[in-house]
């Protein structure tokens, strides 16, 4: 059972890809949790939905590929434009002014490209691990860049699982490695389960069509420091997807608060969802009125 | 003392009336704090002004007719115009632009005026207890005494007492029955003992002048109204919900009238920033960082299982016993909890030792405002009225307490150890909401006995204070996890509490463990006495007499007379040295010397000299005269003139160990102390053995809790 049911579970068609959104609570402002990669859908914002909802009005919704969306294999669908687009159309949708934006991982991004497109609909960006490619990627993860198109070795471990010919041979075993990596924690077993769980709700055609998506490559360093609204970055000190330095320097470019997370890995909102839980409401309740 | 002391201090001169302001610097938005003149000043916030001005620069001024300021007289001069253009001037003076009003009881409609004709120059207004004209149901009493204000009363009592003949001829019996009615909150004797005598800086007519001019230039209901519909300011209405002179009504109505936040504190009456001050702190700085979007900081939290162990140690700067005790308990803890990371949130002197230690001092020490200070400016000559000393430490302790908190709250310690840390001991029970950690509370003596000379009110107030921390303690068992008597049942003083109350020893065996006395070192044995001596160059046959008063900087006349003892004791005995300490807070240089006398300021290891001395001669401390008792040696101890602790604790439990000879310091001359030194110098002594054991037994006691 859930612990909050939607006042509403609709869905929108945005050009011409169905997206399926949730609408809880009614307090005001209005919190827009977005998507993040789609190799996950909204549940994981399980852990806040039923807390913030109690607070506030809650918007969450699934990017296409995922959940209640359509498993879209354009790549074009997958920028994070297009996403901005998609979060716009579900505030328009729901008849939201503004709203307070919040992004884990590439959600991110997409929450960066929300802000810039439409600054008057975002009156606050909370990043949580957000995968802004401000420094360098971990050492570990070298591998994804240089090898991900290439044929994989038969004895192939770790993060050269993170490749496309694997992910449409052994698209379980890679999902199972991937949130290996991001539980960081120890004692993850539940949190693990149930990303996979939603992970086999896609399969690698639809995460094939979002790596494909196209460039330019945006200047995310710019557009954070050009943000106009209020700030807060989530990173835990153990994150292997995105290092915490990312965190870091996206709260000092965005002129932000930061919440350094010690201990926690690449989704604190799962793992450690009372601390950010409290930190969304009070970063919330201090913005201006 | 103060806690804090401003950074700068003026006046200005607001229509021929000079308004006394101070400032204390700090970035950040600024608070100015309006006290209700002319009945109290400035000081009614004392227990605000360290800890915003932690966190804000604050401004504070005396309002015409009380504190510092000018004392106008007449119906006019004290009319809501004049005070409004005394905010002004302070404002402009202190060359503040815009500020948070905080501001108390009738204080708010001035602040109100303020809000409407100058808006620039508010940003948001806290009301505390406030009273605005027909917002909200005032209280009948007030009503009900307005139409014999100016009869002559043959017999008036009560809030007949409202009577402007009354408070003219008799200030003291307004004020008095006034703010007895306000502190409806038990124990509040010394909140009461302030506003008293902060509303007796005025005068009768001064007060009866300025509760006319309530009624100067009244507004209509409707211009009220007006008025406050179009504040658009944010505000924060703080009540208590028994308040006996604004009706909590009346906060309510001004925070609906502004749709503003309303705060109601139950049980808590008209003065709740002076009764509960820890909560009405946080209420103003969540309030300020709200409205302004300041302090939007940087923070780290750490995941449970991921953290260190963490231990807060307090030790109490008030005498240097504590600390060798603390680093004893310390250093036993850390062979049980090797992994146990330990901050010391301390101050001068304690510092002192930690740092000769090398242990880690949490930064957060440098802010503390200084205990031993306060009790050094307590002290007149060898008299220290340490209770009463205790009660006026009230700003200090709330000061370090606010500091305290912030330390725990984003330091994650597993364990609080407060050796007779009060604040923490106190605050806690005050707003148990603000636990974090387990707690360990020690001390080395339980209850406050009356000094004889104080009379029948003293007891009162011991009584009172005994009874507030029983109290305490039973209703929040949880506050202390663990209450380590530093001693044994035996040295408890065998009184009661005061009227009503229990035994200490009684209560004490109920609520404490005990660990018995820490000394912090061994005593040397014979060859090792003998290998001191030499080292502190005494010659064979040569008898040293060491004097000392420990590090609380009270002690200079009983060192003087000691001194002045010396030549004659000498002649008396040539083979007598004496060596004088002086401690930490007293310069050698300012004593008087003698030919053949030693005089050191702080001395090292000061119990390697008691150890091995033939005589001591020192004051009434527990630490010194223990560490004498478990050396085996003769000593005089001269407890201070008014100290509880020393006259009644450490005496009993000295006399539980045969150790030691009482001395009355006004009761003996130069002469006679000369002669008791003879008579006591190398005297053999069979006192009961201290035991070696209690820091490992202290120790085990904290260690079960991690």
């Amino acid at each position: 059972m859930r612990a909050a049911h939607p006042e509403l579970a609709g869905t929108l068609d945005r050009e011409g890809t169905r997206l399926g959104y949730e609408v809880y609570g009614d307090g005001e402002p209005t919190i827009l949790l977005l998507p993040t990669w789609t190799i996950i859908h909204s549940r994981f914002w399980k852990m806040q939905v039923a807390y913030l909802a109690r607070h506030y009005r809650v918007i969450t919704y699934d990017g296409p590929g995922n959940g209640r969306s359509e498993r879209a294999l354009d790549p074009a669908r997958y920028t994070p434009d297009a996403y901005a687009a998609d979060a716009l159309a579900v505030l328009d949708e729901c008849q939201i002014e503004s709203a307070v934006v919040a992004g884990v991982s590439l959600g991110g991004q997409y929450g960066v490209a929300l802000a810039t497109t439409a600054p008057d609909r975002v009156s606050g960006l909370i990043m949580i691990g957000p995968a802004l490619p401000l420094t360098p990627p971990s050492p570990e993860r070298s591998v994804i860049y240089e090898q991900f198109s290439k044929p994989y070795p038969e004895d192939v471990e770790g993060w050269g699982k993170y490749n496309l010919a694997y992910w449409h041979d052994h698209y379980a075993d890679f999902v199972q490695y991937f949130f290996s990596q991001c539980f960081s924690e120890p004692h993850s077993t539940k949190a693990t389960e149930d990303a996979v769980g939603w992970a086999l709700e896609t399969h690698s055609r639809v995460l094939e069509a979002e790596s494909a998506h196209p460039g330019p490559e945006s200047d995310w360093a710019k557009m954070l420091s050009s943000l106009t609204c209020p700030t807060l970055v989530i990173h835990g000190t153990r994150d292997r997807i995105q290092p915490y330095e990312r965190g870091v320097e996206a709260a000092r470019l965005s002129g932000g608060a930061l919440l350094s997370m010690e201990g926690s890995g690449h989704l604190p909102n799962v793992r450690d969802p009372v601390q950010v839980n409290l930190a969304i409401r009070d970063f919330v309740e201090r913005l201006p009125k | 003392m103060r806690a804090l002391e401003p950074s700068r201090t003026a006046t200005v001169d607001c229509r021929d009336v000079a308004i006394h302001y101070e400032v204390y610097e700090n970035s950040g938005p600024t608070i100015l704090l309006i006290p209700p003149s002319p009945i109290t000043h400035s000081r009614i916030y004392k227990a605000q002004v360290p800890f915003l001005a932690r966190h804000y620069r604050v401004v504070t001024f005396d309002g015409r007719g009380n504190g510092k300021s000018g004392r106008p007289v007449g119906v006019s001069r004290h009319s809501r115009e004049e005070n409004v253009a005394d905010i002004v001037a302070v404002l402009d003076a202190s060359e503040t632009e815009r500020a948070i009003m905080v501001a108390h009881c009738h204080a708010n409609w001035w602040a109100v005026d303020l809000a409407a004709a100058h808006p620039d120059r508010v940003v948001a207004m806290v009301a505390i207890s406030p009273g605005v004209p027909y917002l909200g149901r005032p209280h009948r009493h007030w009503s009900e005494v307005a139409s014999t204000w100016d009869s002559h009363l043959d017999d008036p009592s009560g809030w007949g007492l409202f009577n402007r003949e009354v408070i003219v001829t008799d200030l003291e019996r307004w004020v008095s029955f006034f703010f007895g009615s306000q502190l409806i909150e038990p124990h509040s004797t010394k909140q009461l003992e302030d506003a008293v005598s902060w509303a007796l800086e005025t005068t009768g007519e001064i007060l009866a002048d300025s509760e006319e001019a309530q009624d100067l230039d009244l507004p209509s209901r409707e211009e009220v109204a007006a008025q406050v519909a179009t504040l658009d300011k944010p505000i924060l209405v703080i009540h208590g919900d028994g308040d006996v002179c604004q009706s909590a009504d009346k906060g309510r109505g001004l925070a609906d009238a502004t749709s503003g936040e309303f705060h109601l504190m139950t049980g808590a009456g008209h003065l709740v920033a002076a009764r509960d001050p820890v909560k009405v702190n946080r209420l103003i700085q969540q309030f300020v960082d709200a409205t302004t979007g300041v302090n939007m900081k940087t923070h780290t939290w750490s995941r449970g299982l991921s953290r260190q162990k963490k231990a807060l140690y307090m030790s109490s700067p008030i005498g240097l016993g504590h600390a060798r005790r603390d680093l004893a308990i310390v250093e036993e803890l850390r062979a049980l909890e090797p992994d146990m990371q330990i901050d010391w949130l301390a101050q001068d002197p304690v510092t002192k030792v930690l740092d000769r230690a090398g242990e880690s001092i949490h930064p957060a020490s440098a802010w503390l405002a200084s205990e031993s200070g306060h009790i050094a400016s307590e002290a007149s000559g060898h008299d220290l009225h340490c209770f009463q000393a205790l009660r006026r430490m009230d700003e200090i302790l709330l000061a370090n307490f606010m500091i305290f908190q912030e330390v725990v709250e984003e330091g994650t310690y597993d364990l609080i150890v407060a050796d007779e840390a009060w604040d923490v001991d106190h605050f806690w029970h005050e707003n148990p909401e603000l636990k974090r950690g387990s707690h360990v509370w020690l001390t080395d003596f339980v209850g406050f006995i009356p000094m004889p000379e104080g009379g029948s009110h003293e007891a009162f107030l011991t009584t009172d204070y005994n009874a507030e921390m029983i109290e305490h303690i039973a209703r929040f068992p949880r506050i202390r996890d663990r209450a380590i008597f530093v001693g044994n049942p035996d040295d408890i003083y065998p009184e009661t509490f005061g009227d009503g109350l229990p035994k200490i020893r009684d209560w004490t065996e109920d609520h404490f463990a005990f660990s018995g006395y820490i000394t912090g070192f061994t005593p040397p044995n014979p060859d090792e006495t003998e290998e001191i001596r030499a080292d502190l160059g005494l010659e064979e046959g040569e008898k040293a007499c060491v004097v000392t008063v420990g590090g609380s900087g009270v002690g200079q006349h009983l060192l003087e007379k000691v001194i002045a003892a010396y030549p004659m004791a000498k002649a008396q005995m040539p083979e007598l040295r004496m060596i004088a300490v002086a401690g930490p807070r007293i310069e050698p240089e300012s004593l008087p010397r003698q030919p053949g006398l030693e005089v050191h300021g702080y001395v090292d290891r000061l119990h390697r000299h008691l150890s091995v001395c033939d005589l001591a001669v020192v004051q009434g401390g527990l630490t010194t005269t223990m560490e004498l008792t478990a050396a085996g040696r003769p000593f005089l101890y001269f407890p201070l003139k008014n100290h509880f602790e020393q006259n009644f604790h450490v005496r009993h439990r000295l006399g539980q160990y045969g150790a030691g000879t009482y001395m009355d310091y006004s009761a003996t001359d130069p002469e006679a102390l000369a002669d008791a030194i003879v008579a006591h110098v190398g005297e053999t002594v069979d006192y009961r053995p201290v035991e070696t054991d209690g820091a490992a037994r202290a120790a085990a006691m904290i260690a079960e809790l991690i």
